[in-house]
């Protein structure tokens, strides 16, 4: 190891975005295991393989034993013992177990509960990607840079030595001949030993890019606005090989590429598009663009100011690995009919579950809805700090001001979207956390044998009761959604719920500000 | 063949003065090989257990093992050292090189430098695994970089005992330090083997091109090295049945012991250690080897070379190819030969019982002249590492410090 490439490494340190979800890989679901209410909170790895932090709150008295284990959605021979959760130090009923994650794609935590009220367990569907490309610190730099420069004159001193003395019967000394073939062995064995180094540092670079290539990245994609027949459309479509050639056996042999499985349904939709209308996100939009190969999707365009919006669609493969493909769009003057309307107001041709808003954050922890109503942010007053539990907690009340009935929208009580404002972070919650009701599904109705693809997508969109059996008892007029910001920053949250057969959207600001103390990484539950 | 014809066939060493009434072994040679043998073992036991249990800490016994041999090593390395230097006898003085002002055999410097390399790749590859992910495979930057030292213990190790073998002069001494010798360099071999078990190994592989040419670098030079260097009748065939019956005893003591996947993936239903595959039969081109080189003698190197590149080579795709065919046979999947065990996150399917990258034509037959080309390829290669070895071995063959 060279001090030259202990500096390259460590300016070129970059955090990269990550797929499941944009900047926000970390892990959220709160709902039931069995007859208990839990919280499971999964710090993923970086790379994989990596440890995976699992960390489970349960309600009510302490359970008698927490266990946690990692399995890969295809694994066939076997699972291993489950591991016991240990009480953490956070306290507040939580338990911890570290597990190592050891293969990329769609893993499953599986979180087991004894107790009181018998056992009970639920799977947590995490996607496992490698994200981010850690830099050489300078410390450890600069010892392994010590160490190689003692070893390197270490050997070239024992290959002197060894030219110079070894072969000598023992009291011999050298002659001036030989102390000068020693020298030029020296000088040969650094010359030998440099193009060795020079070697490793090809081979490390070479890893290194290897490394970066397998790194996790968006699919590619374009949106656009297109005129066809009457009324515009919104064109959205993954250009990228390795989706569009995933059915080419010959071309993923050449590119080792692995075949990515179809698409399934997720609340009964192929994919969830959202705009957001950069930089002020004065305007976004939760589509639902129907599609015939997977490939390209249209929708209405629906009624925005015109503008250039960030695009976030959401799909769920077979396996369980959910992704949020990641574009932009440009929205001309002519599309929409420019509502200077600040409410949102669905075009007619949109989807029942299609929704559009237009408007700024609201400016207090209060959001009028469209119809009269209200969201209160449940805030408290503690401040929001990255990378610990957000109190994202909203009452929605009707008109009058009681706690409104909610309908459920797409099987949940209720959405929320969460953006920065830069883009770099992007995630859709529901009350039951980060994870996708259908990439949970696969994992719950996955059987051996489901080697066939399409099968898994086929029982999901045919059995109803799949996506039923996921969605949340609903609360009256109260939702909260686990999920912890993952950066200090500015954040825009849209809370989206069904009122009325009507879908209600509110809109607010979220100032998160850096850990105290910053602490590091250490025991974010804190 | 007596021993004292053994003596006849070398050149008479003029320098062998060495006081004859020390014991041939002392202890810092018994530690050395000892040491070097805990960490070829140690390193075979951690491969089993990652392909068996998956889940590891810096703490299993493998590494402890692996690490204990290491600190052993170097320890008493550094010790004769630092006893040579401040209170050694004129005679240990003299069977020694200089070092910084410090004074030690070759060898116990070469221990200990390969101590220090393997102690610097802990920090780079716990450095790796947190950036690249843990690698669950042998060739890896850090992984080599310990892979050195290592054998640098184990070259350490044998560089010692092969001075003392050097400077003997009685018959029975010979004889031990030459055993001494051919167990240091199966050591050594074992571990060399153990590096390149990805490419050369698997009976999977032994209809592919890559395979000969692994082994045909790797082999020759240590093989003829000791076939020049070693004082038994037959240096480079005990030196390999060393190497076979190291493994074989690993492949029988890990089957033994009952332990199942703690990580997933888990893709195939492993039940007990996973031992490594049965060893290379490279008694048959050592014999030859050692044949050779008696034949020959030390006046025809280039030539020797070139013959012994081709020897090796064809010995080796003669034996393996026809081996490696009983090897995925049924006849093969039992406790004695351990054919068909894989480790827990192998994703074999069909390919099981299938040679690997064989080169084929468009119709999926054998491509015999691709194969001609890689195994000439093979065969040049093994030349090279021939010539290196006979270098390396003549070298050795002097060493007395």
């Amino acid at each position: 190891m060279t001090v030259k490439a202990a500096r390259l490494l460590a300016v070129a340190g970059i955090t990269l975005l990550c797929s499941a979800h944009v900047g926000s890989p970390d892990v959220w679901y709160e709902g039931s295991a069995g007859p208990y209410h839990v919280v499971v909170y999964v710090r993923m790895p970086g790379v994989v393989p990596g440890i995976a932090d699992i960390n489970v709150q349960v309600a009510g008295p302490p359970p008698d034993q927490v266990t946690a284990m990692v399995n890969l959605f295809n694994a066939n021979a076997g699972t291993p013992p489950p591991d016991i959760a240990k009480p953490s130090p956070a306290g507040a009923g939580w338990y911890h177990a570290p597990l190592w994650i050891m293969a990329p794609g769609s893993n499953s935590v599986t979180v087991a509960v004894k107790g009181s009220k018998g056992a009970g367990s639920v799977v947590v569907p995490v996607t496992a990607v490698a994200n981010r490309r850690l830099p050489l610190e300078r410390s450890l730099g600069g010892i392994l840079a010590a160490a190689g420069i003692f070893l390197f004159v270490g050997l070239v001193t024992i290959t002197g030595a060894a030219v110079r003395e070894s072969v000598l019967p023992p009291g011999v000394s050298p002659s001036r001949r030989r102390i000068w073939g020693a020298r030029g062995a020296m000088a040969g064995s650094a010359a030998f030993v440099g193009m060795a180094l020079f070697g490793g540092k090809l081979w490390w670079d070479a890893e290194d890019q290897a490394f970066r290539d397998e790194m996790d990245r968006p699919f590619t994609t374009t949106a656009s606005v297109i005129t066809a027949e009457s009324s515009p459309l919104l064109q959205f479509d993954i250009t990228d090989s390795a989706w569009v050639m995933r059915g080419d056996s010959m071309w993923l042999r050449e590119n080792h590429k692995n075949s990515w499985s179809p698409l399934v349904t997720d609340h009964g939709k192929l994919m969830h598009l959202f705009l957001a209308r950069e930089p002020d996100m004065s305007a976004f939009a939760h589509l639902h663009p129907t599609t015939t190969d997977s490939v390209h999707w249209i929708n209405p365009v629906p009624d925005l100011p015109a503008g250039r919006y960030r695009v976030f669609g959401d799909i769920v493969h077979e396996s369980g690995f959910a992704r949020t493909l990641v574009t932009t769009l440009d929205v001309p003057a002519k599309a929409g009919d420019a509502s200077r309307d600040s409410r949102a107001k669905p075009s007619p041709v949109l989807g029942e579950d299609d929704a559009v808003y237009v408007g700024g954050a609201a400016a207090g922890d209060t959001a009028r809805l469209a119809n009269g109503g209200t969201v209160v942010w449940e805030r408290g007053r503690v401040p929001l700090t990255a990378g610990a539990p957000a109190p994202l907690r909203f009452s929605i009340r009707d008109a009058p001001g009681g706690l409104a009935t909610l309908e459920p929208y797409l099987g949940m009580a209720a959405h929320a979207v969460v953006l920065r404002d830069d883009g770099s972070v992007f995630i859709h919650l529901h009350p039951m956390g980060t994870i996708s009701a259908a990439s949970q599904a696969t994992f719950a109705i996955r059987q051996q044998g489901d080697t066939a693809t399409g099968a898994i997508g086929r029982r999901i969109a045919a059995d109803d009761s799949a996506l039923a059996g996921m969605s949340h008892a609903i609360t009256a007029g109260t939702v909260s959604f686990p999920y912890a910001f993952p950066r200090p920053g500015t954040y825009r949250i849209w809370v989206q719920a069904k009122l009325a057969g009507k879908v209600e959207t509110a809109a607010f600001e979220a100032r998160v500000r850096e850990k105290a103390g910053k602490g590091k990484e250490n025991n974010r539950l804190n | 063949m007596t021993t004292a014809q053994v003596v006849q066939t070398r050149p008479p060493l003029a320098d062998a003065r060495a006081a004859s009434s020390a014991p041939a072994l002392t202890w810092p040679l018994y530690a050395v090989v000892l040491s070097s043998a805990a960490i070829v073992i140690g390193l075979l036991w951690d491969i089993s257990w990652h392909s068996t249990i998956g889940r590891d800490t810096f703490w299993t016994a493998p590494h402890l093992l692996e690490q204990l041999g290491a600190i052993v090593a170097g320890g008493s390395c550094g010790w004769l050292v630092l006893r040579t230097t401040f209170a050694g006898t004129p005679e240990q003085k003299a069977e020694s090189v200089r070092f910084w002002g410090f004074r030690g055999p070759l060898g116990a410097w070469v221990t200990i430098w390969g101590t220090f390399v393997m102690i610097t790749s802990a920090p780079f590859d716990n450095w790796w695994h947190n950036a690249y992910g843990l690698d669950v495979k042998i060739v890896s930057p850090p992984h080599m970089v310990l892979a050195l030292g290592m054998i640098s213990v184990e070259l350490g190790a044998m560089l010692m005992v092969l001075a003392a073998q050097n400077r003997a002069n009685e018959p029975a001494r010979i004889r031990q330090l030459g055993w001494a010798n051919a167990i240091a360099g199966g050591i050594l071999v074992t571990m060399v083997a153990t590096v390149i078990s990805e490419y050369a190994a698997r009976p999977n592989h032994m209809h592919g091109t890559r395979f000969y040419q692994v082994a045909a670098g790797a082999f020759p030079l240590f093989l003829v090295a000791f076939a020049r260097a070693g004082r038994l009748r037959l240096p480079a065939t005990s030196v390999a049945a060393v190497y076979m019956a190291i493994m074989l005893a690993m492949i029988w003591i890990l089957q033994l012991f009952p332990a199942q996947p703690k990580l997933a993936p888990i893709y195939v239903a492993v039940t007990h250690m996973v031992p490594p595959s049965f060893p290379l039969l490279l008694v048959i081109p050592a014999l030859a080897i050692d044949l050779l080189l008696l034949r020959l003698g030390r006046r025809h190197d280039w030539l020797a070379s070139v013959a012994l590149g081709v020897v090796f080579t064809g010995l080796l795709l003669a034996v393996q190819w026809y081996f490696g065919e009983f090897l995925l046979s049924p006849g093969a999947r039992n406790y004695f030969f351990a054919g068909d065990q894989w480790a827990y996150m192998a994703q074999v399917a069909e390919w099981r019982y299938r040679f690997w990258q064989v080169p084929k034509d468009a119709l999926g037959n054998l491509d015999t002249a691709r194969l001609a080309r890689g195994l000439g390829i093979a065969g040049l290669i093994g030349m090279v590492s021939a010539r290196l070895g006979l270098w390396w071995g003549n070298g050795m063959s002097r060493v007395v410090r």
